[in-house]
């Protein structure tokens, strides 16, 4: 192919003439430094190139070339534990070949090791006929992750050859006799990183995400195959729902993506996550968790790419039939990349300078995830549940970003910088926050534990949506003025609140709450109301009740930090509250049967 | 609307008012006595006279009305004279209110 040359370099981004021959997504080495780019747009010879690294001392004149290819990504075994760049470049292979933590330009890297060895199991039949997506053979990725190598797109045959034993990603391991001659496949495949793998059909998500964060599941869960946004300002704990999330969600795989945000961040992630245990499987958290970082003292553009990236490998994991869930802590950042990309475009800006397709580039994002029925024979169903964070400059969340990703995702986590302020986290708002999937989750949960979970919900919600006027009211004419059934709501919200929906990340315990657990704390808090308020009824009065029972509701508080083998206690405090306040009732003067 | 009266004490003390036409209500006991101004306040009585011996053995149930609007709990001597809890009530009451003692 016809070489181009260099006209301008703005930045990332560098227009290149004679260019006639190259395609818009076409993958360049631009420059002497051959530095890796992708056209993002054509205007006859002209083509404007956003270069995925540092384009310092390049400059007019030199050569540019197209590989006639699109921005594409390695699909094998060896996904699993790595951390890549935007465009998936291994981070730790880089290290070692430049010795620094930057990344030196223009150094080609293999995205996966290529002399590995994996073992190979067959799992068709020599003479079977196969099509795309049909799985011939597998491999033990990790003790958690069975890699199935599919068919790739566009193939259909009959097995000619399999082979079983050690191969590494690059060897032929099955021959596929096909209409156009025999096709080998090996265990890789590639994809363009800007098209959505193909499915066989959408499903609607039915099972909840279980992340054993109680404000999540209890009050606004997320569906397997749904979409969250996590708006927050500065220093809210997105970063720590996000990463919460990728340690505890029920899921086969995670993609968490670091988008712009700062490195340490992810040196984070890299140092805690291979300590941490799946409380679903007993393995390291690494062994099913794929890492992309493009933290802000990486260039720009390949920030950009680094989402798209992220949802293709968790495509792929997808169609092998898995539960995948993807992080993007910060889609800002991202869009920021975008905006970046298209002011030096000169395209037409549109709100607050993003480029008019911000909202189109969102959506496709969020649309990527989904539940599916996998192509394939075997009808493998799998989910992608899309989980971005939004950082809204000053915590507005009439900004374009937040506004675009409210229009696509389906669950809103809205980070509230009084509560983060007041040291309640995670500081999602229980009043502004929401989930279209409620109703369907908690049924699914409820159904899950033989209880009536919508309702406990429900009420919950009440509780708190009660206590919100009820303090405005005391704000207006003082406490004294409530009933004493309010003034126990305002208690009991209170417990909700504190012995509930505070969840301490940092803590052994707390950091973690299985359904079962939640049920039995929540079961507890609410039993609270209903035997102070029978006790009431018996004529015990609220100040009694409150001063007797400081002990046992000091034990509720404490609810958080029981064991997840020891859930039978909340039963015995229960019992407390209730024997308590029976006595509490006997020495108000009344009779039980009153 | 006029709110029901309801009268809380000592037979011998609350006699009389029965013959005026209140609602009158027997308490030999602090049992009885809170059992009778709970159920008076729970069926909206808006104002409840209670005899000062018994105010004195239940303070948790009269301090509990102090602060709402309705039933106003009225401390009234028995029989046998007044304990004065009654005026002092009043007068810490308008202290609270007004700032001071003016009675
Ligand atoms: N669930 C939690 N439990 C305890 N502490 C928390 C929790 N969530 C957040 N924090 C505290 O808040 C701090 C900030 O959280 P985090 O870094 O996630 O914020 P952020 O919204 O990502 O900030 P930035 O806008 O800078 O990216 C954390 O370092 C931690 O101290
Ligand atoms: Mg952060």
């Amino acid at each position: 192919m016809n070489k181009g040359k260099i006209v301008s370099v703005s930045g990332p981004l560098v227009t290149a003439e004679g260019m006639e021959e190259a395609n818009i997504q076409d993958i360049c080495r631009v420059g002497n430094l051959g530095l890796i780019g992708e056209i993002i747009e054509m205007r006859g010879n002209i083509a404007s190139i956003q270069v995925y690294e540092e384009t310092s001392m390049v400059g007019p004149g030199e050569p540019v070339e197209s590989t006639g290819e699109a921005l594409s990504v390695e699909l094998a075994p060896g996904l699993i534990s790595q951390m890549f760049d935007g465009i998936q470049r291994p981070l730790d292979k880089f290290l070692e070949q430049v010795e620094s933590n930057f990344l030196n330009r223009g150094v080609a890297v293999e995205p996966l090791d290529r002399t590995k060895q994996w073992t190979f199991v067959p799992t068709a039949e020599v003479g079977a006929r196969v099509t795309t997506g049909d799985v011939i053979g597998t491999v033990q990725e990790t003790p958690v992750v069975l890699h199935k190598i599919m068919v790739p797109a566009g193939i259909e045959g009959t097995v000619k050859k399999l082979e079983q034993g050690a191969f590494n990603i690059t060897e032929t391991v099955a021959v596929i006799e096909t209409e156009e001659g025999d096709k080998e496949l090996t265990m890789t495949q590639k994809w363009p990183v800007r098209r959505g793998r193909p499915t066989a059909r959408k499903l609607n998500p039915t099972a909840p995400l279980v992340t054993g964060q109680r404000v999540i599941d209890t009050l606004f869960p997320v569906a397997k195959g749904g979409s969250a946004a996590v708006p927050g300002p500065f220093g809210a704990g997105k970063t720590v729902v996000q990463h919460q999330i990728a340690k505890y969600a029920d899921v086969d795989i995670v993609v968490y993506v670091g988008c712009g945000e700062r490195g340490n961040e992810m040196t984070d992630v890299i140092n805690e996550f291979p300590e941490l245990i799946d409380p679903n499987t007993g393995e390291s958290i690494m062994a099913r968790t794929i890492l992309i970082a493009n933290t802000s003292n990486m260039p720009v553009a390949a920030r950009e790419a680094s989402i798209y990236t992220g949802i293709t490998l968790a495509e792929y994991f997808r169609d092998m039939g898995y539960s995948v869930a993807i992080m993007a802590d910060s889609t800002s950042r991202w869009a920021e990349a975008l905006r970046e990309m298209s002011g030096r475009l000169e395209e037409m800006p549109g709100d607050e300078g993003y480029p008019a397709y911000l909202g189109s580039r969102i959506a496709e994002f969020y649309e990527r995830a989904g539940k599916v029925i996998a192509l394939g024979n075997e009808g493998r169903e799998g989910s992608i549940t899309a989980i971005g964070a939004v950082s809204p400059p000053g915590g507005d969340t009439s900004e374009p970003v937040t506004q675009n990703t409210m229009r696509v995702a389906k669950v809103f986590w809205g980070l509230d910088s009084s509560l983060a302020q007041k040291r309640h986290f995670p500081s999602i708002n229980w009043l502004e926050s929401y989930s279209l999937y409620q109703n369907e989750m908690t049924a699914y949960i409820g159904k899950e534990l033989d209880t009536d979970w919508t309702n406990m919900v429900i009420r919950s919600m009440a509780l708190l949506q009660d206590e919100a006027e009820l303090q405005e009211i005391v704000q207006l004419v003082g406490a004294e003025s409530l009933s004493e059934r309010d003034r126990l709501k305002l208690a009991v919200s209170r417990m909700i609140r504190e012995d509930y929906l505070q969840q301490n990340a940092f803590d052994d315990v707390d950091t973690y709450t299985s359904i079962q657990k939640q049920f039995e704390m929540l079961t507890t808090i609410l039993s609270f109301e209903d035997e102070a308020n029978h006790g009431m009824e018996l004529g015990a009065y609220f100040d009694e009740i409150m001063e007797g029972t400081i002990e046992v509701r000091d034990r509720i508080a404490r609810g958080k930090y029981i064991h997840e083998d020891q859930i039978e206690e909340f039963k015995t405090i229960r019992e407390t509250v209730k024997e308590t306040i029976h006595q509490i009732v006997e020495r108000g003067g009344m009779e039980e049967n009153a | 609307m006029a709110r029901k009266i309801g009268v809380v004490g000592d037979k011998d003390s609350v006699m009389p008012f029965k013959m005026l036409g209140f609602d009158v209500f027997f308490a030999s006991d602090a049992r009885e006595a809170r059992r009778y101004v709970d159920r008076l306040a729970k069926e909206e009585y808006g104002i409840i006279y209670l005899t000062e011996p018994l105010a004195e053995q239940i303070p948790d149930t009269v301090k509990r009305y102090d602060d709402v609007i309705e039933p106003a709990v009225i401390l009234i001597p028995n029989h046998k004279g007044s304990l004065n809890i009654g005026k002092k009530r009043i007068q810490e009451n308008v202290e609270k209110a007004v700032g001071q003692n003016i009675l």
